[in-house]
């Protein structure tokens, strides 16, 4: 299967983009010699040979800051996704699973934190916390992040539990915990890593979000962050591009390949889609 | 009395707004014996899979009772009474292709009921090499294969030797040989008669083949809509049919040793 | 060709080709079908009986070759036309094959009138109105409700819908109609009431001669004249319905008519016989009879010789030296 998979051009293509550019920033914030937050030269300088990508406001190298902003960002996003994809999860099965009251339960709690804003949320839960490192970050993010996984998960049980296969089990006397992992939880492994890839994407731009308004990490660095501070200088109106720019775009880069990426495989697990 | 089936009954309820009521299963009763063969013969739809779904606790009846060696097993809680119910109840599916989970090799199926039966290690190699021989099958062939990997005859045999490991009390054997070509059909209800003079097992076979009922079974039960339209033994049901559903099943079966008068 | 046959089939080969190398489902097969002959063709799963009936009308694409032999149907040397003559010429004009589970061609967006309309242009250049006229006429012919041309697939039940692509099969009027497994997926009485259309259409005319593929001999009891047995990509045994099922020669036949499961007394006084074994791989069948294997009678030169289809002490055909009495 993995072979198949690497036969689709638009997930190599994505592959190559998102993997090229985590790759890029984790070797490249290890091997790039200045560190991000330290001042190193004039302010406010464009790209030259000394300073790639340009100096901010505060005279800071922003390569340094752009590879070690990409490498958190991707943190953020990868450990917020699973926090989210957990809950998500567990919920999405046991509410599928158990079915009657505890799927009501379940469901009126989904139901609750989809319809909250999650900016509010975020905002509120994040003006709690004076200090916020990554991992705040993250939880912040995906302990909102995760209702319609817990939807889509409850969907595909509740028709993976009708399927005859299961009855084999149930009738050797396996334990429901067993069967939803031995059985269900596989025929399910496809839209899971979908949902993984989704959750990272939109985890990485809510990060950005959150950082832009201020309430990211507070200590660091980060894409989002990077752009707070292109934003609050007013790096667009005094046409600073190599400030802003290349975050940016970096930023909308990683979501893009991820949001193609999970297209691909989409489609692949859904034959139908592809015009049949 | 092994089995018995009181008034069993299951009214599913479908659609969003306009609720419309489906009664599948109509007050149904019966009786098995030990070392009894009993046929539950009807079309698609007539309710007889979904009987045979509810003697399995797989699903819930809308009223009714089934009462297994003197309990009511409905009533049956727990994980430890569940496997006792399975480890003397079990059932072969009809649909070969739909039964397997496509994710796992065949052996699972197989090795699965040792989780009932508490066997282990070198038994549990002999059980099944056992069982695959008793059915027809070399396990060279079928073992460590994936589903899509063998026929639709081969995954019901498999059903079938598994059943065979387990030597239950009881069998509810959903048209067990369809996929099975004719020349190999006998071995297999000879393998359910072997299990039968051994090991007291009794089959409620389910079957739209009233060929196969009238050959094998002491007693015959003719479903149709979700009712039982009338019960006898095979040559009652043959020669002396009561109902008219009975009389016309009768008359539209391709017959071999009779010509249809007008074809 | 003889001037009583309709279609006739000469040392026909259809391999499919396949990266182990050839499966040979139909392999150097003699058969004619007459004018006005009902022929039920019976065997078990990889006989190839579906094969032949693709073969017989040239339906014939990679990976399925036709390796060796001649068709000839209605004068004409099918075998050697290409695919474009075919279409337009043979198939649904001479030839007509309804294949299993042909139910679920029937497009769930198309009403029957138009499925028909398009199967039709496919082939012709007649108008809609006459091809719709013509519909009508052939199923009112075929006792078929009229209004069911304009509804829609799932508004019909299993039953009608076989009817209703048997009777659009024969809309361009062919000779010979090929029914592969028409009636394994109906219940008992929709399955005799399309066996009867299968009828009626013989007894009226409309299609001169048939040709019934399945499993069930008990079927093939009740509407073929002629019945050929096959195992393993050849043929048994084939004559007359009632001297091959109850004067059988080939031990393959004895042991098929001994399993047949019918509701009958001398079902239960006979038992039902079983044959140990499987049938051979068709990519490296044997070089003998292919039945020696699993046959109890065998002799010898069943291991090494392949047995000729010669005619029997009965009437009707046989492979087996020892039916033909050899050795």
């Amino acid at each position: 299967m993995i072979k198949d998979l690497l036969r689709i051009k638009k997930l190599d293509a994505s592959l190559a983009i998102f993997i090229g550019l985590i790759l890029t920033s984790v070797f490249g914030s290890m091997l790039y010699a200045t560190t991000p937050l330290a001042v190193v030269g004039p302010a406010e300088q464009p790209p030259s040979v000394e300073f790639p990508l340009g100096t901010d406001s505060w005279g800071r190298d922003l390569l340094a800051l752009l590879l070690a902003g990409t490498k958190n960002s991707f943190r953020i996003g990868v450990t917020a996704a699973l926090i989210a994809l957990t809950i998500g999860v567990v919920i999405g099965v046991t509410a599928g699973f158990k079915g009657g009251i505890i799927d009501s339960a379940l469901m009126l709690v989904t139901d609750v934190v989809l319809v909250l804003p999650s900016i509010l949320l975020m905002m509120l839960i994040a003006a709690y916390f004076k200090e916020r490192n990554p991992l705040y970050v993250s939880i912040i993010i995906g302990v909102t992040g995760w209702p319609w996984v817990a939807r889509a998960i409850r969907s595909q049980m509740m028709s993976l539990k009708s399927r005859e296969f299961m009855y084999l089990s149930k009738m050797a006397g396996i334990r429901d915990v067993r069967i939803i992992v031995e059985d269900l939880l596989p025929n399910m492994a496809s839209y899971i890593v979908m949902a993984f890839v989704l959750l990272m994407s939109g985890a990485m731009i809510a990060e950005a979000g959150l950082s832009m308004i201020g309430l990211g990490v507070t200590k660091g660095v980060s894409l989002g962050i990077i752009l707070y501070w292109a934003q609050i200088l007013e790096s667009v109106r005094r046409g600073m591009w190599w400030w802003f720019g290349p975050p940016g775009a970096v930023l909308v880069s990683l979501a893009a390949s991820l949001l193609l990426m999970s297209t691909a495989l989409d489609e692949y697990f859904s034959p139908r889609l592809k015009g049949g | 009395m092994l089995l018995e089936v009181k008034n069993l009954t299951k009214v599913f309820t479908v659609g969003l707004f306009k609720r419309m009521e489906i009664v599948a299963v109509n007050d149904v009763s019966f009786d098995v014996e030990p070392a009894e063969f009993i046929s539950l013969v009807g079309e698609s739809g007539s309710g007889k899979t979904t009987t045979a779904r509810m003697i399995l606790k797989l699903l819930s009846p809308t009223s009714g009772e089934v009462i297994f060696e003197g309990r009511e097993i409905f009533g049956l809680k727990g994980i430890d009474e569940s496997r006792s119910y399975y480890k003397s109840v079990h059932s072969i599916f009809q649909d070969p292709y739909a039964a397997y989970n496509p994710l796992h090799k065949i052996d699972r199926v197989l090795n699965q009921v040792f989780n009932l039966t508490g066997h282990s290690g070198a038994e549990r190699d002999r059980l099944v090499k056992e069982a695959l021989k008793e059915v027809g099958l070399r396990h060279e062939d079928v073992l460590g294969k994936y589903p899509h990997e063998l026929s639709g005859g081969q995954r019901q045999r498999i059903m079938v030797a598994r059943c065979y490991i387990l030597k239950p009390k009881l069998i509810l054997a959903d048209e067990p040989i369809s996929m099975i070509d004719a020349s190999t059909k006998a071995s297999i209800l000879k393998l359910f008669s072997k299990l039968r003079d051994e090991y007291k097992t009794s089959v409620i076979f389910i079957t739209h083949d009233l060929g196969l009922a009238y050959y094998v079974s002491d007693e015959v039960m003719i479903m149709n809509k979700g009712t039982i339209v009338e019960k006898g033994s095979p040559d009652d049901i043959m020669n002396r049919p009561q109902h008219p559903y009975t009389k016309k099943l009768r008359e539209d079966i391709p017959l071999f040793y009779r010509k249809w008068p007008g074809f | 060709m003889k001037s009583t046959a309709l279609l006739e089939a000469q040392a026909v080969k259809a391999y499919y080709s396949t990266r182990q190398g050839y499966i040979k489902a139909v392999d150097n097969i003699d058969l004619t079908i007459d004018k006005n002959m009902t022929l039920g063709v019976a065997g078990e799963s990889g006989c190839g009986k579906s094969t032949l009936m693709n073969t017989l009308m040239m339906n014939v694409k990679p990976p399925l070759h036709l390796m060796e032999g001649t068709i000839v149907l209605d004068g004409k040397v099918i075998s050697k036309m290409s695919r474009y003559e075919l279409k337009n010429n043979v198939w649904g004009v001479l030839v007509s094959l309804v294949p299993q589970s042909a139910l679920n061609a029937l497009m769930p967006t198309k009403r029957i009138i138009d499925f028909i309309t398009d199967v039709i242009h496919h082939h012709t250049d007649v108008s809609i109105s006459e091809i719709t006229s013509r519909a009508k006429k052939r199923f009112e012919e075929l006792n078929l409700p009229g209004d069911s041309l304009s509804m829609y697939p799932h508004e019909l039940s299993g039953g009608m819908k076989q009817r209703a692509i048997i009777a659009v099969s024969t809309l361009l009027n062919p000779r010979l109609l090929i029914v592969d497994e028409p009636t394994s997926a109906l219940d008992v009485s929709t399955q005799k009431q399309v066996l009867k259309m299968l009828m009626d259409l013989r007894k009226t005319s409309i299609i001169e001669s048939m040709i019934f593929v399945t499993h069930d001999i008990a079927i093939l009891r009740q509407v073929a004249d002629w019945i050929t047995i096959m195992y393993a990509g050849k043929i048994a045994e084939s004559g007359p319905t009632e001297y091959v099922l109850f004067e059988p020669k080939h031990p393959y036949t004895v042991s098929l008519t001994s399993a047949v499961v019918t509701p009958e007394p001398e079902v239960r006084e006979r038992g039902l016989a079983s044959i140990p074994g499987e049938p051979p791989n068709l990519l490296d069948p044997p070089e003998g009879c292919r039945f020696y294997p699993r046959c109890t009678k065998s002799m010898s030169i069943c291991r090494s010789v392949e047995p000729p289809l010669v005619k029997s002490e009965g009437a009707q055909l046989v492979a087996c030296h020892i039916a033909s009495g050899d050795g």
